[in-house]
């Protein structure tokens, strides 16, 4: 009949284009195949569309193993053809940034401020959190080292994270009364990287500019939940919530009556500040640092505690305070601090090899 | 064109379609031939093997923001099976929930450490072997539940390490026991073996060199190949300080055949970080007046 002919016809030019699809697949390892044929190689390719490739190539004869490493892409091209019979492993691995989500037009961008110094813990306290950050979209990472000039160990992380950033520097001066390298004990730590990078958002963005965007100051050894990065994101003015482990409780967090309005502060150091919060635990719309072009954290004279005040009693009042994580009952970061690694094996001269980037 | 020649109902009507028909079962018939050429007999395998990471956890404040940025790192990694166990004689809400809210592969165990194993109040955090029991009931699970066949790699790591996404990569093509560098460690800017002619040939560390692997539990993996066909190998737990990882490396590798990794041992990919104990001090005090914050309140 017909019918089933035509059922039969339409199965049968399917069929094969769904066979040649499966075969094409498999057969983009034909090429290396092929020189494998040529070179007695054999290629075992973990990615077939890697985005950024690391060539390392180890001999393999008797199953021992040496290594020779040949960075970057297009190494591919300059394939090895030894002449004795060693196995040569060609490993293409992609280091797995493929992350970050794709940009959204509809997110708001969160622009997340870290201020960072270098110290030994610096590269991995980076690291664990550019690897929170590959989780959430639409984020803006400012990096503000406390330097005189950016330095090369910071440059190459942020490049190899993928992640959209912008990387400033302004040094803290010294207090050349005090030996050593002491910072200026009177400005806080991390003071002018922050305000730094309050001016270039104002020198970045138009405040009759329609993209929505949130600024959030994130220390580099704190832990921050993804969610934490959502409920900010629909920040109108200024977003509060609980942080963990600060003021010696397990938590501070603000008082939220029945009608969802803060209306004090839950913490035993002294909660009659005007705003008694962490700098972890609050979020500004980017509109609002724009609106506000001379609000800065307070350099000088500030006391102890009472660094995030001096930003934010320019920006809202109690009133305007959106809290976020649940009516603030939810703790979504925590004030973690990394202890200071013991070197004492180094000596004074040294023990182990400077170049070795830590 | 072949003409229909096994077809005996060729009318005028049908005959385009039959010639159809039967050019395109040719094809079919050659691109299956073609597919199995490709991959002859095997079934098709998972692109990557398996690396299985165990990581002993115990109660305490900073417990679930380690938890918590760990698992950002390992949702990074492909293939990837977290092995988280508690040392606690029964499986804690926390974990698990946070367990479940992860979006990672995981298996939850626990096996409580014997009091006298355990560091004490006051203990320094060196005096005793930590994780070992821990660890153990790892293996035990892997031991009964995947197959060898499988492929795969076994790497301990602790909660409040930090570890970059290139260690993963380094690590799973793991043949025996791979070995790199460990940041922060021995009370140095790093500890590493050093590679001669693509072998270990000792190590770099700060404090006796002489065990029989003077390297930090962060500093290699184990395929599991190696581990089932190693069944009595687990690690000690009551091995002498720093020799925690020798007591379960030795019965499974020489120095000679340890894989280097991370460009021969240059770079450091994994750091041995450690988080400050928060203060509570006020909390007590607070508590004591019986205002403490709300125990409900999950930190």
């Amino acid at each position: 009949m017909p019918k089933r002919r035509d059922i039969l016809a339409i199965v049968l030019i399917v069929l094969p284009w769904t066979l040649l699809i499966t075969v094409w697949h498999q057969s983009a390892i034909a090429p290396l195949l092929a020189i494998r044929k040529a070179c007695h190689h054999l290629v075992k390719e973990i990615f077939i569309i890697p985005e950024r490739l690391a060539v390392r190539r180890h001999r393999l004869a008797d199953d021992r193993a040496e290594g020779r490493r040949e960075a970057g892409q297009g190494a591919d091209s300059k394939e090895y053809c030894s002449s004795d019979k060693d196995i040569v492993e060609v490993v293409r691995t992609e280091y797995v940034y493929t992350r970050p989500p794709p940009w959204s037009d509809v997110l708001p961008t969160i622009h997340v401020v870290t201020p960072t110094y270098s110290r030994p813990v610096q590269k991995a306290e980076l690291t664990r959190l550019a690897n929170t950050f590959l989780h959430v979209p639409n984020l803006h990472w400012i990096l503000v080292e406390d330097a005189q000039r950016r330095t090369p160990l910071v440059s190459r992380l942020l490049r190899e994270t993928g992640l959209n950033y912008t990387h400033l520097n302004v040094e803290t001066p010294r207090n050349y009364k005090l030996r050593g390298d002491a910072r200026d004990p009177r400005i806080p730590r991390g003071t002018m990287q922050r305000n730094l990078a309050l001016r270039w958002l104002r020198e970045t963005f138009s405040p009759n500019s329609t993209q929505p965007g949130i600024v959030y100051f994130a220390d580099d050894d704190n832990t921050y939940s993804l969610e934490l990065f959502e409920e900010m994101r629909s920040t109108r003015k200024v977003s509060v919530w609980p942080v963990a482990f600060v003021g010696g409780l397990r938590y501070e967090s603000p008082k939220v009556n029945a009608a969802g309005k803060v209306y004090g502060w839950k913490t035993v150091f002294d909660p009659h500040r005007p705003f008694a919060i962490d700098m972890a635990g609050f979020a500004v719309n980017l509109r609002l640092i724009l609106f506000k072009p001379q609000a800065y954290f307070k350099l000088r004279g500030v006391k102890g505690g009472y660094q995030e005040s001096s930003l934010l009693r320019e920006l809202v009042t109690l009133n305007d305070l959106e809290p976020k994580a649940a009516n603030c009952t939810k703790i979504l970061v925590w004030h973690t601090r990394t202890e200071k690694p013991v070197l004492v094996n180094e000596g004074k001269k040294g023990f182990t090899d400077p170049n070795v980037e830590i | 064109m072949r003409s229909c020649s096994w077809r005996c109902d060729c009318t005028e009507h049908d005959l385009a379609k039959d010639r159809t028909i039967s050019r395109l079962r040719e094809k079919l018939h050659s691109l299956l031939e073609q597919t199995k050429k490709a991959e002859p007999t095997k079934p098709l395998k998972p692109p990557l093997p398996t690396i299985y990471v165990i990581t002993p956890t115990y109660a305490r404040l900073v417990q679930k923001a380690e938890l918590t940025r760990l698992s950002h790192t390992f949702l990074l990694v492909p293939q990837l099976h977290w092995i988280v166990v508690e040392d606690s004689p029964h499986r804690t809400g926390l974990v698990s929930e946070f367990l479940s809210h992860s979006g990672l592969a995981f298996t939850h165990l626990h096996v409580a450490t014997p009091h006298e194993r355990k560091l004490q109040e006051g203990d320094p955090s060196w005096l005793k072997p930590r994780g070992a029991e821990q660890r153990n009931e790892g293996l035990r699970w892997l031991r009964e539940n995947i197959r060898s066949q499988e492929g795969g790699v076994i790497y301990f790591a602790d909660d409040d390490n930090t570890y970059s996404l290139q260690l993963f990569e380094e690590m799973r093509w793991t043949q025996r026991v791979s070995v790199w560098p460990v940041g922060l460690v021995g009370g140095m800017r790093y500890e590493r073996p050093i590679v001669e002619q693509g072998h270990v040939v000792r190590f770099h560390t700060g404090w006796r060199p002489s065990r029989p692997f003077p390297l930090d539990m962060a500093g290699f993996a184990v395929s599991l190949r190696l581990v089932l066909a190693n069944p009595e190998a687990r690690f000690d737990g009551d091995a002498p300080m720093g020799f925690l990882e020798s007591s379960f490396l030795q019965s499974l590798v020489t120095m000679e055949e340890l894989e280097p990794k991370a460009d021969l041992c240059t770079k450091v990919l994994v750091w041995h970080t450690r988080t400050e104990k928060p203060k509570m001090k006020r909390e007590e005090a607070m508590q004591k007046q019986g205002l403490g914050s709300d125990p409900a309140v999950e930190v």
